[in-house]
Formats: C-alpha cells, sequence, structure tokens
C-alpha cells in the first residue's frame, strides 16, 4: 500500500497531462482581495517554484490547496480530475502532501509511527508496529535517509531529520504532489544540500513539487519552473533560464530594487566592545572586538554557538569565565540589566517569543527599556514623543503606535524590536537573525537601517544563517565551531570559504 | 583590523587552538545516552524507587503496615483511584483534563442506588450508572472539541452540575433498601485479591495496551504531542478526544460503584477532591502536562503512591490536616523531579552538530 515503486511508469504515460491545475483560483476575506484568479499547473517530475513577497497570496494558495480555506471561485484538477479540496482529509487522498515550515511531527512518537499516522498498518484496530517499521525503513531508503533508525523517538531529531520525516510521511500516503513551504529556513548549508538530493530522487520517482520560497539562489537552483505572486495575482511564470535573481524581484515588487545590501563605504573608529576569554555552556575562550561603526557577523552551523554567544555578552546565558567591555568599561557578568546599563542591546532570535510581547501596543514595547532604566535613555522627555521618534526613525508602518504590535507585518515588528533600543544610550547592537521570515523588500530596509545604524557610530554584531546576509553587511566576519571562534574572514570573503571554515571541524 | 591579512595563516592558527581528546567524552555521553534512552522508563524505574522507598519507611515505624490485612486494605482503597486515574491519563496525554470525575463518581453512584432501591436489578442499576457517566464525559467531550472551550472550563463546570445532580436524587447517602449483594463487589475476594484491585488491574491492563498497541493508542498520543500534525495526518482528532472524555466519565462512574459498593451506600457526598488525587496520580506518575507523553504503569505507581501515603499516615496516626499537607508536597516534588530528571536527558541527548 505504501510501497515507493521507482519505476513508476508515470514519466512517461502521464507526462502531458498536468498532475495538478489550478485555474481562476480566488479568494475574498473580509476587506482583502487574498487571490485573484489565479492559475497555477505542475507536471509530473517538476519543481514548481512559488514566490512573492509577504502577504503576496501563496500561502492563501497553499492553504486552498490543503484544503484548510474554500477558494470563492475557481477550481482545481488533480490528475485530469475536478477536486473539492474541504478538508486536509481530502488533500490526503488526493495525495497531497505538505511539508510546512512548522515542522508537523509528534515528537513524543517515534519515526515509524510518524512515518504512518493517520494511515496505521494493523486489522481491528491493531497497531502492527513490525509492519510500521519495515515501511518507514523502506522508504527511507528511498530518500537516502537509512541512517534513521525508525524505532527512534522523533523527539531526538534534528529538524533536517525530521523534515525527511515528514517527506517519508508524505511519501507512505502515496502523495505525488508534495507541497514545501520555505523548507530550508531552519536548514544550514550541508543540510540544504542533502534536501535538494531528495528533492531530484523524488523528481525520478515522478513526484511533482511546489516550492514555497524566498531564497533566490536555490529557486535558480532547483525551480523548472518559478511563479511570481503580486497582490494575489499570479505575475508571471518564468522557465529556469528567464528567473534571474533580478528579474524575479522586479516582478516581485514591481520595481527595480537594485542590489538589496547598501554599499559598503563604513569607516569604523575606535573599539566599543571587547569581549576577552568568553565561555558558558556552549561557548569556549571567545574574543570578540567590534568598533564603531562596524558591522561584525558571526557565522557558523547550528549548534556552532553563535545564538549563545551574543546572549552570553547580553548577560542572558551564564558566564563562566571572561569578560565583555563596552567602551573600556567593564559590564558585569551574568546580568541583562547591567549589559543594558553598559548600552548592549539585543534583537533576538525569535521576534515573536522574544522580541516581542504581542498583546501590548507599538508604544508599550518600544518603551520597555526606556521605562525601565531612567538612568541610561538617550533623551528624556514625553513618552508619547520619545516613542514617535522611535518609530519615525525606523519607518515602522503602523496605524497608530497605540496599535497591538501583533497586527504589524513581520518587517515592522522586528523594526520596533530594533527601535527600542534606539531611544536609550545603546553603543553595541547584538542581532540575531534579524530578517528571518521576512519579505525580500522588508529585508531589503532592514538592511538600508543596519547600515544606516553602525554610519552613527553603532557598534554591531551580526549572527545569521543565510551568508548573502553576512557576506553583504559584514565588515568582518567570525566564524564559530563548537563554541570557538574558528577563524576570521574579511567582509569580501567567499561564501565558500565561510562555509569550508565552519565545517572543517563539524564533526568530532 | 581590516587590512587583507594572510586568511589563510589566520585560519591555520585557529585549527591549532582546537582542543584534542573529544573523542572521550562523546564516548561518554553515549553510555550514559543508552542508559537514559527511553525517558519515560527511566521515570518510571525513578517512581518506582520512591514508592519502594515510602513502604520501607512506613514498616519501619508501624508494624500494623506490612501486614496482609492492611495491603488488602490498601488494595481496595486505591483501587477507584486507579481505575479513574487511567481513564485520565489517556486524556491528559491528549492534552486534555477531567476535572469532573470526582462529581460523576458521585453521581453514578447515587444513581445506581436509587435505581437498586426501587428495585431495578443490580446489573441493570450498574449499566445505567455507567451510561450516565458517559453521558456527561461526552457532554464534556463535545463542548471541549465542538466549541473550543478549555477543557478546565468545562469540566469545572460539569464538577458543579454532577455534583448538583447527585444532591437532586438525593440529599444525604442512601442506606436502607440495597440489595443484599450491593457489596458483593466492594468485599468480594479472589484468593488473596480484593474485587476491587481486580478490575482496577483489567482497567489499567486495557488501558496500557490500547495506548502502545492500538491505532487508537497512536492516534491519543499524537493529539497531545502535535495536534495540528495529528489533523493534517488524516486523524480524527476530535472523535478521538470526545472519545477519551466518555471513558473518562465512564471509568469514573466504575470507579463509583466499587467505591459506593464497598461502603455500601449510595452517597452524594463521597468523592469531594477525588479529581485532584487522581490528577496528582497521573502527574506523580509521570504523564506530561503539556501533552504527548505518559504511561499507565507510571500512573498506576503513582496511584498507589497516593494510597501508600495516606494509609500509611493514617496508620502512623498522623492527623488527616497533615495528610493534605503531605499530599501536596509529594505532588509537587514529583513534578520538580520530573523536571530535573527532563532536563538531565535533555543535556545528555542534545546532538551535535553534523556534517552530513
Amino acid at each position: 500500500m505504501s510501497s515507493i515503486d521507482l519505476t513508476e511508469p508515470a514519466l512517461a504515460a502521464g507526462a502531458e497531462q498536468p498532475l495538478l491545475k489550478a485555474s481562476g483560483l480566488s479568494k475574498q476575506f473580509p476587506g482583502v482581495r487574498a487571490l485573484t484568479g489565479v492559475d497555477f499547473d505542475l507536471m509530473r517530475g517538476e519543481v514548481h517554484c512559488l514566490i512573492g513577497e509577504n502577504g503576496a497570496g501563496k500561502s492563501t494558495f497553499v492553504k486552498i490547496l490543503a484544503g484548510a480555506i474554500q477558494p470563492d471561485g475557481g477550481e482545481i484538477v488533480v490528475r485530469g480530475e475536478r477536486a473539492g479540496l474541504t478538508g486536509p482529509r481530502d488533500a490526503k487522498e488526493l495525495g497531497l502532501a505538505f511539508i510546512f515550515q512548522e515542522l508537523s511531527v509528534v515528537d513524543g512518537l517515534t519515526v515509524a509511527e510518524n512515518i504512518v499516522l493517520g494511515s496505521e498498518p494493523g486489522a481491528h484496530g491493531r497497531f502492527d508496529a513490525k509492519s510500521a517499521s519495515a515501511t518507514a525503513r523502506k522508504i527511507l531508503l528511498g530518500i537516502g535517509f537509512d541512517t534513521l533508525d525508525p524505532d527512534m523517538r522523533v523527539g531526538r531529531l534534528s529538524t533536517a531529520e525530521k523534515q525527511a520525516v515528514m517527506i517519508a510521511k508524505a511519501l507512505c500516503a502515496n502523495a505525488d504532489v508534495i507541497v514545501m513551504d520555505e523548507p530550508t529556513s531552519p536548514l544550514e548549508e550541508q543540510e540544504v544540500r542533502r534536501l535538494f538530493q531528495v528533492i531530484a530522487t523524488l523528481k525520478q520517482q515522478g513526484k511533482g513539487i511546489v516550492y514555497v520560497s524566498h531564497k533566490m539562489r536555490e529557486i535558480e537552483e532547483i525551480g523548472d519552473r518559478v511563479t511570481v505572486f503580486k497582490d494575489g495575482a499570479r505575475v508571471a511564470t518564468l522557465s529556469r533560464a528567464e528567473a534571474t535573481p533580478r528579474e524575479l524581484i522586479r516582478l516581485m515588487v514591481g520595481r527595480d530594487l537594485g542590489d538589496i545590501f547598501p554599499a559598503k563605504d563604513r569607516r569604523p573608529g575606535r573599539e566599543v566592545l571587547k569581549v576577552r576569554g568568553l565561555s558558558g555552556a556552549r561557548i569556549r575562550d571567545v574574543d570578540v572586538t567590534v568598533r564603531a561603526g562596524e558591522i561584525v557577523g558571526v557565522a557558523g552551523l547550528v549548534g556552532a554557538g553563535r545564538t549563545e554567544l551574543l546572549r552570553s555578552i547580553f548577560g542572558a546565558d551564564e558566564v563562566s569565565e571572561g569578560e565583555v567591555s563596552v567602551d573600556g568599561n567593564k559590564v558585569s557578568a551574568n546580568s541583562v540589566r547591567a549589559a543594558i546599563r553598559s548600552g548592549i542591546g539585543l534583537v533576538p532570535e525569535e521576534r515573536r517569543g522574544q522580541g516581542i510581547v504581542g498583546v501590548l501596543s507599538v508604544f508599550d514595547n518600544v518603551l520597555l527599556p526606556w521605562q525601565e532604566f531612567p538612568g541610561s535613555r538617550r533623551e528624556d522627555g514625553e513618552p508619547e514623543i520619545v516613542a514617535r521618534q522611535a518609530v519615525e526613525s525606523m519607518s515602522v508602518k503602523t496605524p497608530s503606535i497605540r496599535q497591538r504590535i501583533s497586527l504589524l507585518s513581520g518587517g515592522n515588528q522586528q523594526k520596533v524590536v530594533v527601535g527600542k533600543w534606539l531611544t536609550m544610550q545603546t553603543r553595541v547592537l547584538l542581532l540575531d537573525e534579524p530578517t528571518r521570515g521576512i519579505d525580500i523588500g522588508a529585508k531589503r530596509e532592514i538592511y538600508k537601517l543596519i547600515d544606516d545604524l553602525a554610519k552613527s557610530g553603532l557598534a554591531i554584531l551580526l549572527v545569521s544563517s543565510e551568508l548573502p546576509e553576512i557576506l553583504g553587511l559584514c565588515d568582518r566576519i567570525l566564524v564559530l565551531n563548537n563554541g570557538q571562534v574558528v577563524g576570521e574572514l574579511s567582509g569580501d570573503a567567499s561564501e565558500a570559504e565561510v562555509i569550508e571554515l565552519s565545517m572543517l571541524h563539524g564533526d568530532q | 583590523m581590516n587590512a587583507p591579512v594572510s586568511r589563510q595563516s589566520k585560519i591555520r592558527q585557529f585549527k591549532n587552538r582546537l582542543p584534542n581528546g573529544e573523542g572521550n567524552s562523546v564516548q561518554r555521553q553515549s553510555v550514559w545516552r543508552s542508559i537514559v534512552a527511553d525517558r519515560q522508563r527511566l521515570q518510571t524505574i525513578v517512581t518506582l524507587l520512591v514508592l519502594l522507598l515510602m513502604i520501607v519507611v512506613f514498616s519501619f515505624f508501624n508494624s500494623r503496615f506490612l501486614t496482609m490485612s492492611n495491603f488488602q486494605n490498601l488494595a481496595r482503597n486505591t483501587a477507584p483511584l486507579i481505575i479513574a486515574a487511567s481513564a485520565m491519563t489517556a486524556v491528559m496525554i491528549a492534552r486534555g483534563l477531567d476535572l469532573s470525575v470526582g462529581s460523576v463518581l458521585a453521581a453514578c453512584s447515587v444513581v445506581a442506588a436509587s435505581l437498586a432501591v426501587k428495585g431495578v436489578p443490580l446489573p441493570l442499576a450498574f449499566l445505567a450508572a455507567l451510561a450516565f457517566g458517559a453521558f456527561i464525559g461526552f457532554l464534556n467531550g463535545a463542548i471541549i472539541v465542538r466549541m473550543r472551550v478549555s477543557p478546565i472550563i468545562v469540566t469545572l463546570g460539569s464538577l458543579n452540575i454532577a455534583r448538583g445532580i447527585a444532591y437532586l436524587i438525593t440529599p444525604s447517602a442512601i442506606l436502607v433498601g440495597l440489595p443484599p449483594d450491593w457489596s458483593a463487589i466492594g468485599t468480594a475476594k479472589l484468593g488473596p485479591f480484593p474485587m476491587p484491585i481486580l478490575i482496577a488491574a483489567v482497567i489499567a491492563l486495557i488501558y496500557s495496551w490500547a495506548s502502545q498497541r492500538t491505532k487508537f493508542g497512536k492516534h491519543v498520543y499524537a493529539v497531545g504531542g502535535n495536534e495540528e500534525a495529528a489533523r493534517l495526518s488524516g486523524v480524527p482528532v476530535e472523535r478521538t478526544l470526545i472519545s477519551l472524555y466518555v471513558l473518562s466519565g465512564m471509568m469514573a462512574a466504575l470507579a463509583g460503584i466499587v467505591l459506593s459498593s464497598r461502603v455500601g451506600s449510595g452517597d452524594p457526598n463521597i468523592g469531594v477532591g477525588f479529581e485532584l488525587e487522581v490528577i496528582a496520580a497521573v502527574i506523580i506518575g509521570g504523564t506530561s502536562l503539556s501533552g504527548g507523553e505518559g504511561r499507565i504503569i507510571g500512573t498506576v505507581i503513582g496511584a498507589v503512591i497516593v494510597g501508600v501515603l495516606s494509609n500509611g499516615l493514617n496508620l502512623s496516626g498522623v492527623e488527616p490536616f497533615w495528610q493534605y499537607v503531605a499530599q501536596g508536597l509529594v505532588l509537587i516534588a514529583a513534578v520538580v523531579v520530573d523536571k530535573r530528571v527532563n532536563e538531565g536527558v535533555l543535556r545528555m541527548g542534545r546532538r551535535r552538530p553534523r556534517a552530513a
């Protein structure tokens, strides 16, 4: 029932008929046209990329495919037959599978149990564990993940392995349309390579893949065709050859953005942040210096200790040895309050969970440190005015500063998180994945803001999993591995150099 | 600092700084990891050790503790708890909660007794009680699932409703007019084993088997571990949850029948605070409050810990008021230990970044 047939004849037989065809899909939400007359088709053995800014209609489209929302107009045809998608079960029966950013695996169940979940083997309600393991093993072998133990709990796997479990699960359900929504954003460079190999295997098996992504490089690499969404409509469908990054951005934004990174014409001044021999649970003997007006990048694999380094400097993770100083003044260790008083600000990794207080207004969020540390304010004055200035200087788009922050877009929320440090006498800004989950237009704005902040004399330490971001923004790059600095590169280094360095000691 | 110094030489210099002896710690980790591989199993072992320790301590302080008659007494007292707690474990694994079990127990006790007094055959009276418990459970589940109301609120409501119904049926305990075999279940024995504990054992075994060996059981873990993932996989999430509440109501009714039979009455006052004992047993047994994890065997041990605690303290002549304090402390201690074990395992099991 759930075997994968590598010699599926589909490649030859059904090559002309699209696996999936949507025509004239429309969806209206109260006050918003989320989707207008969208056409889309997917052939067997094809990777069809979907690109567009946040709010362009990609996720509405994907949700319609998943049966999570119903379209107002248009139709979906799967393998030549009209499909009524009214729930996740329908999508599953039609052979549509979804791999979302938030991985929907069950940590408490084993690999095999996850793979067969919803279509478990066994008669009369019994669960046939042996058969489940065997099925899982066979499918995992088919996608080159045969090292995964089917009887291992999924909670103990890495993100990449969980993703493999999701793909195996799709195959187990006999899906031949696999929709992947930003699958690489939680992955490291070499895990991405492995995923691409799996995608290549799936293509060979005649599966069709809808690949939603923000990342130009990936689209260039694996996309057979690219469809660009803008404002709820399909702007264009391009072949691989036509889909240059510049063209895609032009179509997405509706204008030519030029280079998304600001020119590196900063002139760093004197040393501001000085970290000597910093050690803690996940970092060892780290030295970092960042000068005024300088952006220093921190690269490395997930688990290399990048986030922990920032958090340790900020006093949020426990430090056992070493010292941090700002403008020559020592910062007492293990205290967030001391770090803030010394002029350090952190823009944390998880915007929703750590950066903002969703239920509070923009006003309350931007003034959190300002109200808490009257002695370290940049300027005193009416809270109203201070907040408004911070919001304006970050060009946050919000109807009012009394707006609940959770109602803003991700990019604007992030600007508020950065803005709150501008109300303080901040000297050092620690940025942890500042553009994660933000669309390309807003990213460009944030890059510009980071550059402006550096030029105004801040010392900036930036962690990012996206190498182009690090290379495009930073004056120097530190490479972390296993909690240690294993190398330092100048800002004009190549991606290959950074990857080589981060992986050199990758598996010890 | 920005001068283009030889990059390569810098890399080499940093490479040399890597410490040696990395391999040792990795090896040590993997041995330790295999010991604690199954967190749940480790936790069950720890809970069992705590129970044994309690038994040793109590038998040291009181000669009457370690006797056959006391153990039979203990078994009879703990049986309703094990029955209701087995059902509650499944509910809590699925990330639900049922606060109504104590009141449902009382309501079902008086339903059965009032029917029995009117001459309805005992088996039918008991069946009616079970059906009534299942009905309350169904209402709980349906409202929680369909209306998307928090289980705490819904079952807090039905806790009051069921207690009210119990008092409406009879304001005081029904003692007179009950058929003679009303007490049969509560007092009968099979060999040295009191009937209530045998019933409890059967229930716990069924629950344990179902949770591990059936599709339904897998669905329960999936719903609690990641409801959305379960739904997207085609698991009938709503049906699973409603079934669990129906079963929980039914098991509360069964616990009520066993208890009423043992005390020889149908009493609207029984089972006050029972739901807290049940939840305590489940949590001491290691079921995660955030769902997705838990084992029936742990709950059984947890229930016996709760039972031994009150029995032991009783025998030692400790005031009942102090028993509440002791029970509360044990509960908090259990959660703290659970958290510690959890963190320890997480630390050991944390994976290093891998180059594929």
